[in-house]
């Protein structure tokens, strides 16, 4: 399979005045035709803004300082904004976690998703109006005529994320990126969406990013899983060996602490503490504050290993078993 | 069986929007404008025994919430009484009312919107047993020094504002602050829905420890299926303002009998189910506004047939502990 999309020692930092946020410190990872892989992290964990890295969405004071982003081969880092423009909404597509971030309210839904044909391909009106009701039945959305005439107020959030879908597959993107797209969703709509979104990237072979806090969401979707924190991916590797065996300390708690059938009624596993400040990152492993297995060694940073088929940043890989 | 803690009888709760003079002038001219009235909840009976945590489940605008503060007496309700102890809480007077209202106290979904941003921590904790007269004046700061330690809160914070807090914290200050009165029932509306996953752990620890510490009982409002299966005794799912099917955890989650709780539990993504084939229930949940009539899940349902249209399948014991509301329950 050919690779969609690399990212290379991506690092794009926020130059406020209270100091250097560093929300993407350094993230390499890799993703193929057809895959979805899951990007894993809490908040302020700075998996949205490598998203918006992606896109080239990184406003001021925030910008790309290093790394490489390679789309199909061509670097798109940094790239100029006509470059870009012809990238997104047509090569790469995002869906975003409020879909009113991605609707106008003043426009209707045909005018907008029309106007995402025609400014990347020079079609008449007519046949693009017809791709768009395809688009929209695609998603299973009933009489889909009649929802193009619709303003968003006039949808349910379901549908409206619905519409948001149909708008990032409209010019069959090669790569997506879903930024926690159902985490405003109920959950018989969350299953809907997500059914939806799995079934367009398997017709299509688009690849997609779903970018969540919920592993149990991409148990059940992705092909690898890239698990963040403060800033850094650290650890990385097919879902079953992430969910099933983790090696890095903060997997392992993550998914101590998903309450579940096997430990009903008994205390859960806590990672103590919080996620560090990120204008004040400890040196070394951003972890090893909150770490049960840090020693005085994890105050240097640790280096990307390979063990056990995954990438890994840990100076202690839980190799013996769920720690507890 | 002991005497229920908690009993709602037959309560139903409406929110009706009224017309203004505009509107009534329209009405009068002929328009089709009329008085639009929510069924947030509908004549639904629960029990909840000293010590036991019930786990309420639905999906947004199903009325969980509103249930929730019918019984923190946040709303009066429509219909049906909610009995506190045996007694209705809505007949008592005095300090007999005093008490049952101080028993039941509820925590918030929104750690960032329920905490009054313009008063210390101390305060936020402190005022209530100050004027209840649980403590006096001089012992509040030791009082509260007590509550915060109990919760996981350092007391040399005290002097904070909320601002000051992260999410986590400030949720263990919104429970400090029921705690502060010495409740015997807590309602938790979505308490750890906004949390992200390392802090929910740490929270649901905290309300674990504290029901052993404090032998309290809770009403634990969620939308999140492995969270209630993981902390709640019993399990009540709600669907449109009404209870489709209550059970004990472990026989629900084994076995579920009412199609929506079947398909509930069929969706919710779980660790242990990978690259599966999402299939969900086709539809969307019906306006509180306009319910359909007879089983509100009708129009979802793959069960459906001539009769759910025409009428209400009230909740019905199937065994011990067990009840679900559906026609057709027996067939798969």
């Amino acid at each position: 399979m050919s690779d969609v999309l690399q990212v290379n020692a991506l690092r794009t930092h926020f130059f406020t005045h209270a100091g250097v946020v560093k929300a993407v410190d350094g993230v390499d990872f890799t993703v193929r035709k057809g895959e979805v892989m899951g990007l894993v992290g809490e908040s302020g964990s700075g998996k949205s803004i490598t998203g918006f890295s992606i896109l080239g969405l990184i406003d001021p004071p925030g910008r790309i300082v290093d790394g490489s982003i390679r789309f199909n081969g061509a670097e798109i880092a940094n790239a100029p904004e006509p470059e870009l423009q012809k990238l997104r909404g047509n090569r790469i597509a995002m869906i975003f976690q409020d879909p009113m971030m991605t609707l106008n309210p003043v426009l209707r839904i045909d005018t907008q998703m029309i106007e995402a044909i025609l400014a990347h391909e020079d079609i008449p009106r007519q046949t693009a109006w017809e791709r768009s009701r395809d688009a929209l039945g695609l998603v299973g959305i009933p009489s889909p005529e009649e929802r193009l005439r619709a303003y968003p107020h006039q949808l349910s959030g379901g549908m409206r994320q619905r519409v948001a879908i149909a708008t990032a597959f409209l010019n069959r993107p090669d790569l997506i990126i879903a930024d926690e797209p159902t985490t405003a969703l109920d959950v018989t709509i969350q299953a809907q969406i997500i059914h939806e979104a799995q079934k367009l990237t398997r017709q299509t072979g688009t690849a997609m990013i779903w970018i969540t806090h919920d592993l149990a969401v991409v148990a059940g979707l992705a092909d690898h899983i890239s698990v963040m924190y403060a800033g850094r991916i650290v650890e990385q590797g097919a879902t079953d060996d992430v969910i099933d065996r983790p090696l890095h300390p903060y997997t392992v708690g993550l998914l101590g602490s998903v309450p579940s059938a096997n430990k009903r009624g008994q205390r859960l596993y806590q990672i103590e503490g919080m996620t560090p400040n990120m204008l004040a990152m400890p040196t070394g492993c951003a972890f090893a504050p909150r770490c049960r297995a840090a020693t005085p060694g994890c105050d240097t940073a640790p280096p990307i290993t390979d063990i056990d088929g995954r990438h890994l940043r840990c100076h202690h890989p839980q190799t013996v078993g769920v720690a507890s | 069986m002991t005497a229920p803690l908690l009993e709602i009888r037959g309560v139903s709760k409406r929110f009706t929007k009224r017309l203004d003079v505009a509107g009534k002038i329209a009405q009068r001219l002929g328009s089709k404008i009329r008085e639009e009235t929510v069924h947030a909840v509908d004549a639904v009976d629960l029990s909840i025994a000293p010590g036991e945590v019930l786990g309420l489940v639905g999906e947004s605008g199903c009325g969980k919430s509103t249930l929730g503060r019918v019984v923190a007496g946040i709303h009066g309700a429509s219909d049906g009484q909610v009995l506190y102890d045996g007694k209705d809480i809505a007949a008592l007077t005095g300090a007999e009312k005093r008490a049952a209202t101080l028993a039941i106290q509820m925590i918030f979904q929104d750690p960032f919107a329920s905490l009054n941003p313009r008063m210390r921590v101390e305060d936020i904790i402190g005022e209530a047993p100050r004027v209840h007269g649980l403590v006096s004046a001089s012992d509040a700061s030791n009082y509260v020094d007590e509550v915060m330690s109990k919760v996981g809160l350092d007391p040399s914070l005290k002097r904070r504002y909320p601002h000051q807090f992260s999410g986590g914290q400030r949720q263990r200050i919104g429970i400090a602050r029921a705690l502060a009165v010495k409740p015997k029932f807590l309602v938790c509306d979505e308490a750890i829905a906004a949390l992200d996953v390392s802090i929910q752990a740490q929270v649901i620890n905290l309300f674990m420890d504290l029901r052993e510490e404090l032998g309290l009982t809770y009403l634990f409002i969620s939308h999140d299926l492995s969270v209630v299966e993981h902390i709640a005794d019993r399990v009540a799912i709600m669907y449109l303002g009404r209870i489709v099917e209550s059970a004990p955890t472990e026989a629900l989650f084994a076995a579920p009998k009412h199609p929506y709780t079947k398909a509930l539990l069929a969706e919710a993504p779980r660790l242990d189910q990978r690259k599966r084939d999402f299939a969900p229930i086709e539809g969307e949940i019906p306006s509180p506004l306009d319910p359909p009539p007879g089983c509100h899940f009708n129009p979802r349902c793959p069960l459906a047939r001539a009769d759910c249209r025409e009428a209400r399948q009230m909740l019905e014991t199937i065994s011990p502990g067990r009840a679900v509301a559906c026609h057709h329950w027996t067939e798969t």
